[in-house]
C-alpha cells in the first residue's frame, strides 16, 4: 500500500505547488489523480519516486518511508517502482528488447549495468513482457520505428522487468490516439487486478479516469480537493475540482465580449 | 514599394563604397581585369602535371598516406578525451558545476587559438616532426570536438535520462545505457568531419613543421618544380573527396 502524509513542495518563494497533500493508493487498484494543469499531480507523481525532492511530509509504500532512504537505498526501492512517461522516454536508437532490458539496471552492479551484461533468463524474460503486451514481433526494432502507442507499451513492459510493486504513469495516454489509449488503459488494468499491483497515474481526461479507475483523488491549486472511489464522483464533486478552469474561463469569455 | 526602394538604395551604398575604396588606393579596375586571363593561362602551363611528375610520385603518395595517418589518429585521439570531458562538462550529465565552467573555458581556450599558431607554438617544444604536427592538429581538434560533443549533449531529452534514474540506474549506467546511444551517431558525424577538417590542415601544418605532405608541397614550389606541386594540390583534392564520400556513406548507414 502507498500511503502519502503531508507532502508539501514550494518552488521559490511562497509559491506553493503541494499543501499538505494526503492520500492512499491499495494494491490491484487503477487510482487516478485528476485536475486542472498545474495543479500539481506531476509534481506529486514525481515526489513518490523522489524525482523530485519535496519539502516536508512522508511517503510509505509498505511502510518504509522513501524520503528517509540514502542514496544507495533509494536506488533499490526505484528498481521495484515502475514508471511510465507522456513522451515515453525510450532510449531511441535502441531495440525495444534492449528498452525492456533497462529495467533490471536497478539491480545490477555498475559495470554489469554500463555494459549491458544480461542473463539468459533475463533476456527470455524481456522477450515474454513483450509478448505479454503483444509487441513479439518488434522486440529487434529500434524503438523510433515504433508507433506512440507501441513505445508506450515498450514502456510498460520495460517497468514490468523491475518486478514493480507500484507503477506510476505521468500522463500515459496524452499523445496517444483513442484506440491506442483504450489498448494501454486495458494493460494497466489488467496488471493492477493480475498482478495486484499499485497502479497510480495522472489524467487529463476525465471520461478514461471515469472509465479506468477504481480511486479518484481530485487535486486543485496543490490541495487535495476530493478523495474516494469512482462510484461517488458526481458533477458537483468534478466541479469542486476543476474549479479554476472554469473561472479561468469565465473570463476569458468576458474580456472576449 | 517601400522595399524595393531600400534594395536600391543599399546597392547604390554598395557601388559608392567600392568607388572610394578604388580612389584612394589608386586601384585600376579594367588592367587588373585584364591581366586575369594571362596570370591563369600561366598557373595552368607551369602547374598541369606533365610527362616528368609521374617520377615525383612515390615520394608524395608516401608523404600523402603519413598525413593522413595522423590526420586521422589525431582526431581519434582528441574524440575519446572530448567524450570524456563532454560527458563531465555538459549541463545533463555534469556532475558539478565546476566541471562545467572548467571544461567550457578550457575547449574554447584550445578552440580559439588558430591550428597554425598551435604549430609554431609546439615547435619549440618538439622540433620539426610529425609529433608536432600530430599535437598542433590534436589540441585544435579536442577544443573543438569537446565543444560539440557538449551541445550534442545537451540537446538530449533530460527526461529519458530521468526515466533511466527512475529506473534506479546510477550515474555511469544512465551516461552509458542512456546518453552514449542517443548521441553516438552524431558523435560519429562530427568525427569524421573533423577528419576530413584535419587533412586539410595537416597540408598547412606540415608547411610549418616540416612534415608530412605539406613539407613536401612547400619543397618542391621553391624549388621551381611546380608540375610537382601541382600534382600535390591535385591528389589533396582527390583524397579529400574521396574522404567527403566515404563519410557520407558511413554517415548514412549509421543514421
Amino acid at each position: 500500500m502507498l500511503k502519502v502524509n503531508q507532502l508539501d513542495k514550494t518552488y521559490g518563494k511562497d509559491k506553493h505547488s503541494l499543501k499538505a497533500v494526503s492520500f492512499t493508493a491499495q494494491p490491484g487498484e487503477v487510482t487516478a489523480i485528476i485536475g486542472p494543469s498545474g495543479a500539481g499531480k506531476t509534481t506529486i507523481l514525481r515526489s513518490v519516486n523522489q524525482l523530485i525532492r519535496d519539502d516536508g511530509g512522508q511517503i510509505l509504500l509498505d511502510d518504509q518511508d522513501i524520503r528517509q532512504a540514502n542514496k544507495a537505498e533509494l536506488r533499490k526501492i526505484r528498481h521495484h517502482i515502475g514508471m511510465i512517461f507522456q513522451n515515453y522516454n525510450l532510449i531511441s536508437p535502441l531495440t525495444a528488447l534492449e528498452n525492456v532490458l533497462h529495467g533490471r539496471l536497478g539491480g545490477k552492479s555498475t559495470l554489469a549495468g554500463m555494459f549491458g551484461l544480461y542473463s539468459n533468463a533475463e533476456k527470455t524474460e524481456a522477450l515474454a513482457l513483450l509478448d505479454e503486451v503483444g509487441l513479439k514481433d518488434y522486440a529487434y526494432q529500434r524503438c523510433d520505428q515504433l508507433s506512440g502507442g507501441q513505445q508506450q507499451r515498450v514502456g510498460i513492459a520495460r517497468a514490468l522487468m523491475q518486478h514493480p510493486k507500484m507503477i506510476l504513469c505521468d500522463e500515459p495516454i496524452a499523445s496517444l490516439d483513442p484506440k491506442s489509449t483504450q489498448i494501454v488503459m486495458d494493460i494497466l488494468r489488467k496488471l493492477a487486478q493480475e498482478k495486484q499491483l499499485i497502479i497510480l497515474i495522472n489524467l487529463h481526461q476525465i471520461d478514461v479516469a471515469m472509465t479506468y479507475a477504481d480511486h479518484i483523488i481530485g487535486i486543485n491549486s496543490g490541495a487535495i480537493v476530493f478523495e474516494g472511489p469512482t462510484t461517488e464522483v458526481d458533477d458537483q464533486v468534478l466541479q469542486r475540482i476543476y474549479r479554476q478552469d472554469t473561472e479561468i474561463k469565465t473570463m476569458v469569455t468576458a474580456d472576449e465580449n | 514599394m517601400q522595399r524595393r526602394l531600400r534594395l536600391s538604395f543599399v546597392l547604390g551604398l554598395l557601388i559608392l563604397i567600392y568607388m572610394v575604396s578604388v580612389i584612394l588606393v589608386n586601384f585600376q579596375t579594367f588592367s587588373s581585369l585584364a591581366q586575369v586571363p594571362a596570370g591563369l593561362i600561366w598557373l595552368f602551363k607551369n602547374f598541369i602535371p606533365n610527362e616528368h611528375t609521374a617520377s615525383y610520385l612515390g615520394p608524395i603518395l608516401y608523404q600523402l598516406w603519413r598525413t593522413l595517418i595522423i590526420s586521422i589518429s589525431s582526431t581519434i585521439c582528441a574524440a575519446l578525451l572530448s567524450l570524456i570531458f563532454a560527458v563531465l562538462g555538459a549541463k545533463t550529465t555534469s556532475p558539478n558545476r565546476g566541471f562545467q565552467l572548467t571544461v567550457r573555458f578550457g575547449a574554447s581556450l584550445l578552440r580559439n587559438i588558430p591550428v597554425v599558431a598551435w604549430a609554431m607554438i609546439l615547435l619549440f617544444s618538439f622540433k620539426q616532426s610529425d609529433f608536432t604536427g600530430f599535437l598542433a592538429l590534436f589540441f585544435m581538434t579536442l577544443g573543438y570536438l569537446t565543444r560539440a560533443f557538449t551541445e550534442t549533449i545537451e540537446d538530449l531529452d533530460g527526461e529519458k535520462l530521468q526515466a533511466l534514474q527512475a529506473v534506479g540506474a546510477n550515474y555511469f549506467q544512465c551516461v552509458f545505457c542512456g546518453v552514449l546511444p542517443e548521441v553516438a551517431s552524431s558523435l560519429t558525424s562530427w568525427v569524421l568531419y573533423m577528419i576530413e577538417n584535419n587533412l586539410r590542415d595537416a597540408t598547412l601544418v606540415g608547411i610549418l613543421t616540416g612534415t608530412g605532405i605539406g613539407f613536401l608541397f612547400n619543397h618542391y614550389f621553391k624549388g621551381f618544380r611546380y608540375d610537382a606541386a601541382g600534382l600535390i594540390v591535385l591528389l589533396i583534392a582527390v583524397l579529400v573527396i574521396l574522404l567527403e564520400l566515404t563519410s557520407t556513406q558511413i554517415r548514412r548507414a549509421i543514421a
